[in-house]
């Protein structure tokens, strides 16, 4: 079925001035979809991928709070990526990263 | 007192007894008996008992002598009547008589039963209590003053004599209480022999509380056995015999006169002799009799009442004398025999007949006869076994089925291609099985078990359309298809029409919209293939977001809710209900956005998380007009500012804008894909050029099928007069046919045609239906269901192993449908190609003795 549905007849427009061109842009709604710039995108430490919530956020439900997602990524120095919950219980443990076994260090952090 | 004492030596009872002879058979007989002569029996008995010691075993056999004689005198009465009513009247007047007096009569003689030689052996130990005392005073004084209206009561049913007694206790409670006081003062033992009879009357009073006082007498007993032996023994099978007849008198309409088989029945209860079954008599007599009448008499009735009037005429005489047969129960016979005889009757009335009854059934419901069915059902529900209404289940079913799947396929033209009729008429249909399930069966749950099972098969029917779902991917040549109803597919689209902003939107209130999306929820309950329903759902709720379509976002967060409440799994919801908190995240973004920079006014951006939204769709890539190009750069620079660790990926297959376009004729506004724009915008260089195909695809950048798709929308936008653009040669018939030389250009005499007349100014919305992926083909489409289909099914298969260790197969299965029941039913071949599947990479194995039980392997 078509959308025709929406379209409707407008003869109120008063605007004479003749634009040079034949199409002129009035409105542009642009989309983007924004990731974690990671290498891998799955969390090694509780395997979820790191779009999402951590296994832990997940089961506790917490929700994002406008746009300030609670559960974000964080990168070592080695460049290995997991989500900031889960690499803050396991440094508790054990100060290397994961997956390459060096000293772990925060690179930056995603926000 | 002092002249007892005085004859002491002489026979006491020889003294005594002829004078108190004559108040006994006064007694008897129901004449009228003074207060004085009534204590004097009591002092006389007393006396007789207190003074010698053989006194009571005297008394006793005076007593039985005299009322044998009293009741063969009766006996002689009944059997002298010829005719059976008139026995059974005679009868029936002498035992009451009888009857009333043995609750009297045994009063005076309460000292007998201290007797040793006539004591009852049921009378047990008890300790004395005043209030047994008290009992017996009572009871003594109802005695007392009811005697003269006894006679007169005679004919009246014993509980109603009972009434006058207590109802005129309170005026004699003071000749009672002289009389007892007379027998307390009677001598040395007198204290003691009142605690006694006080002390029995208490148990008695404790053995039964239906009981009399007088149940346990020895005199009592005396009585009724002796009425049992000479009377009721010799001519019981004759009263029945006579009861019988006047109950089969009654159901033919006739006169009768009920208390005479009540009368009866009371013989028979009361008669028994055996104290710890009392109803041991009635029940292997007169129940059984009267259990036999009833069956033999309507057999005979039944099969000629079916012949006669037919079944549906029938079923009705069924009913009505099944109740009028509770109520005939209620008079006749005592509580116990209640549910045997219903039981017997169902078995005459309506087990025998089961067969005939219930081939009428399939017409009942056809004709939607709902009382007729009401009444069908109330008759089968009495049959224990259930087997008639499982019957009738069976062709509710079958009637919803087939009555469903017609209505279907006569509609088949309208409902396939419109899904608002299609569910609307689907709703229709259940509504109107559902009325039938209420006023029929009155909504009992096995009707509803049945209504729903046969809505199943309605809604997940594929006769009549159907999507083709590849069996397996693994052999993706061989065309294996399962096919799969199309109804989850219509029920998302109806959804959307409900919440975008549509014609069928708009038209109807807010109230209204939300039954309608209840009614769908409803309906989805029934659908096998839930997860086609989501994928739809999905995609849908992508569209309005995004074009920012929705009728009314409140309602949107509703039916996500929704969806919850009637089981779709929590990550789906989850998943929706995080697209539309990224949807105002992003809002925000936008109006940040736009305050950074004042030039943007034409832009608003959408930035979304890319794991909510955009899972398994592609990007293509487009070469931008400049205008567009112009504002990227700033974005990104905003974004990054913004965020850090982010990377951001333009989607430009869904991003869209209005443009305005001017032509010779006017000046229009329309809505188009930024794909569409991308295209147009090549024209503003060379308004009057014809541009070739391939040039638009160097111009644009676009993969071949996304541009075919886009001057497809632009040379044949559906349901339009005149055409943005145009195309040589003129008759292309699909954009598989545009070749490379094909050659377009801008239709300068473009105009908005409404109501047949030219526009010079006006919107149009080009958009249709915005592509979300790259276009794919159905059955690529159906492919990735399937696939999706495959791995939660694996996923679910290790869920449960891993709890479970060790699982035979049946049992697996069950518990793998029942996860899943609420995305799609597996089929038994994918379970078992993902058990194999799983197995060859060691999940899990088979146990090496039972081929039929996996276990885990960790």
């Amino acid at each position: 079925m078509a959308d025709d549905g929406e379209n409707s007849v407008d003869n109120r427009a008063t605007d004479d001035s003749k634009p040079e061109k034949m199409f002129t842009l009035k409105k542009w709604n642009a989309v983007a979809m924004w990731s974690w710039d990671v290498e891998c995108d799955i969390c090694a430490i509780c395997r979820v991928q790191v779009m999402d919530s951590c296994l832990r956020c997940q089961a506790e439900n917490k929700r994002d709070v406008l746009g300030r997602q609670d559960c974000v990524v964080v990168w070592g120095e080695c460049n290995h990526s997991f989500h900031h919950c889960c690499m803050s219980l396991w440094v508790k443990q054990n100060n290397r990263c994961p997956l390459c076994q060096q000293e772990w260090s925060i690179q930056r952090m995603g926000k | 007192m002092l002249r007892a004492i005085g004859k002491r030596d002489r026979d006491i009872f020889d003294e005594e007894w002829p004078e108190k002879r004559k108040i006994v058979l006064k007694l008897l007989r129901q004449e009228t008996v003074s207060q004085l002569e009534w204590q004097d029996l009591f002092y006389g008995v007393h006396n007789v008992c207190l003074w010698d010691e053989k006194g009571a075993t005297k008394i006793y056999d005076g007593l039985q002598q005299d009322i044998v004689q009293f009741i063969v005198q009766a006996q002689s009465l009944v059997q002298a009547q010829r005719g059976e009513q008139a026995l059974l009247a005679t009868y029936i007047v002498e035992w009451r008589k009888f009857f009333t007096q043995s609750n009297y009569l045994p009063l005076p003689f309460r000292q007998l039963e201290q007797s040793p030689q006539v004591k009852p052996p049921a009378s047990s130990s008890a300790s004395s209590s005043s209030a047994g005392a008290s009992t017996s005073n009572s009871a003594a004084a109802a005695a007392a003053s009811s005697v003269t209206a006894a006679g007169a009561a005679a004919g009246a049913s014993s509980s109603s004599s009972s009434n006058q007694a207590s109802s005129s206790s309170s005026s004699t409670t003071k000749a009672s209480t002289s009389s007892a006081a007379t027998t307390t003062t009677g001598g040395g033992g007198g204290a003691s022999t009142s605690a006694g009879a006080g002390s029995n009357s208490a148990t008695s009073a404790s053995n039964s509380s239906k009981k009399g006082p007088t149940d346990d007498s020895p005199v009592r007993k005396l009585m009724l056995d002796s009425w049992n032996k000479h009377i009721f023994h010799d001519i019981k099978d004759r009263l029945q015999e006579s009861a019988m007849k006047i109950v089969h008198a009654e159901r033919n309409g006739d006169a009768y006169d009920a208390q005479l088989v009540v009368g009866v029945r009371e013989s028979y209860v009361n008669l028994s002799s055996n104290s710890e079954d009392k109803l041991e008599i009635y029940r292997e007599h007169f129940e059984k009799a009267y259990l036999k009448a009833t069956a033999d008499f309507y057999r005979l009735k039944s099969a000629e009442q079916q012949q006669e009037n037919g079944v549906l005429a029938y079923m009705k005489y069924a009913d009505a004398k099944l109740r009028e047969e509770e109520v005939r129960a209620k008079r006749y016979l005592e509580p116990s025999s209640f549910n045997i005889l219903t039981c017997r009757l169902v078995k005459v009335l309506i087990v025998d007949h089961l067969n005939s009854i219930i081939a009428e059934c399939p017409a009942l419901i056809r004709d939607y006869e709902t009382e007729r069915l009401n009444l069908m059902f109330r008759l089968m529900d009495r049959v224990l076994d259930g087997e008639g209404v499982e019957a009738m289940m069976g062709d509710l079913q079958r009637h919803i089925k087939s009555a469903g799947l017609a209505d279907m396929q006569s509609a088949s033209e309208i409902i396939t291609q419109d899904s608002e009729k299609y569910v609307e008429r689907l709703l229709e249909l259940f509504n109107k099985f559902s009325d039938l399930v209420r006023n029929a069966f009155n909504d009992d749950p096995r009707f509803l078990t049945a209504r729903d099972i046969a809505f199943k098969m309605v809604v997940n029917d594929t006769s009549v359309f159907k999507m083709d779902l590849p069996t397996s991917i693994a052999n993706r040549g061989v065309k294996y298809t399962a096919p799969e109803s199309k109804c989850p597919e219509l029920l998302a689209n109806y959804c959307d029409m409900l919440l975008r902003r549509t014609p069928l939107s708009k038209r109807l209130t807010s109230e209204q919209i939300d039954a309608r999306l209840r009614d769908v929820l409803l309906v989805l309950k029934y659908v096998n293939n839930k997860d086609v329903f989501m994928r739809y759902h999905k995609v849908h709720l992508t569209r309005r977001l995004i074009l920012g379509t929705s009728a009314d976002s409140e309602k949107e967060e509703d039916i996500v809710e929704w969806l919850r409440e009637v089981g779709m799994p929590a990550d789906y919801v989850n998943r929706l209900a995080r697209m539309f908190q990224d949807i105002k995240v992003s809002e925000d973004l936008n109006t940040q956005f736009r305050n950074s920079i004042s030039r943007h006014d034409a832009i608003n951006i959408k930035i979304l998380n890319a794991g909510a939204w955009a899972r398994c769709s592609e990007r293509v890539s487009v070469s931008l007009p400049i205008e567009l190009e112009d504002y990227i750069p700033d974005v990104e620079e905003f974004y990054k500012k913004k965020h850090s660790g982010r990377k951001l990926q333009w989607y430009h297959h869904m991003s869209n804008g209005t443009i305005t376009f001017v032509n010779n004729f006017g000046r229009y506004d329309l809505d188009v894909t930024t794909f569409q724009m991308a295209v147009l915008f090549a024209w503003n260089q060379r308004q009057h050029d014809k541009i070739s195909y391939e040039n638009l695809r160097l111009a644009t950048e676009l993969p071949d099928p996304e541009l075919r798709r886009t001057l497809w929308s632009l040379v044949a936008f559906p349901k339009i007069k005149k055409q943005i653009l145009l195309m040589e040669p003129t008759v292309i018939n699909s954009p598989k046919d545009f070749a490379e030389n094909t050659m377009f250009y801008i239709n300068q005499e473009f105009a908005i045609v409404k109501n047949g007349k030219s526009q010079r100014r006006g919107k149009l919305n080009l958009i249709g239906r915005l592509q979300l992926s790259t276009e794919r083909s159905q059955q690529e489409d159906n492919q990735s269901i399937v696939q999706l289909r495959i791995l939660r099914t694996q996923e679910a298969i290790i869920k449960i192993m891993k709890v479970r260790k060790r699982m035979n197969n049946a049992a697996l299965q069950a518990e793998l449908i029942d996860i899943l029941k609420n995305m799609f039913l597996p089929s038994k071949k994918m379970i078992k190609e993902q058990l194999e599947w799983l197995i060859e990479h060691k999940y899990m194995r088979r146990d090496d003795d039972d081929i039929n039980m996996f276990i885990y392997v960790a």
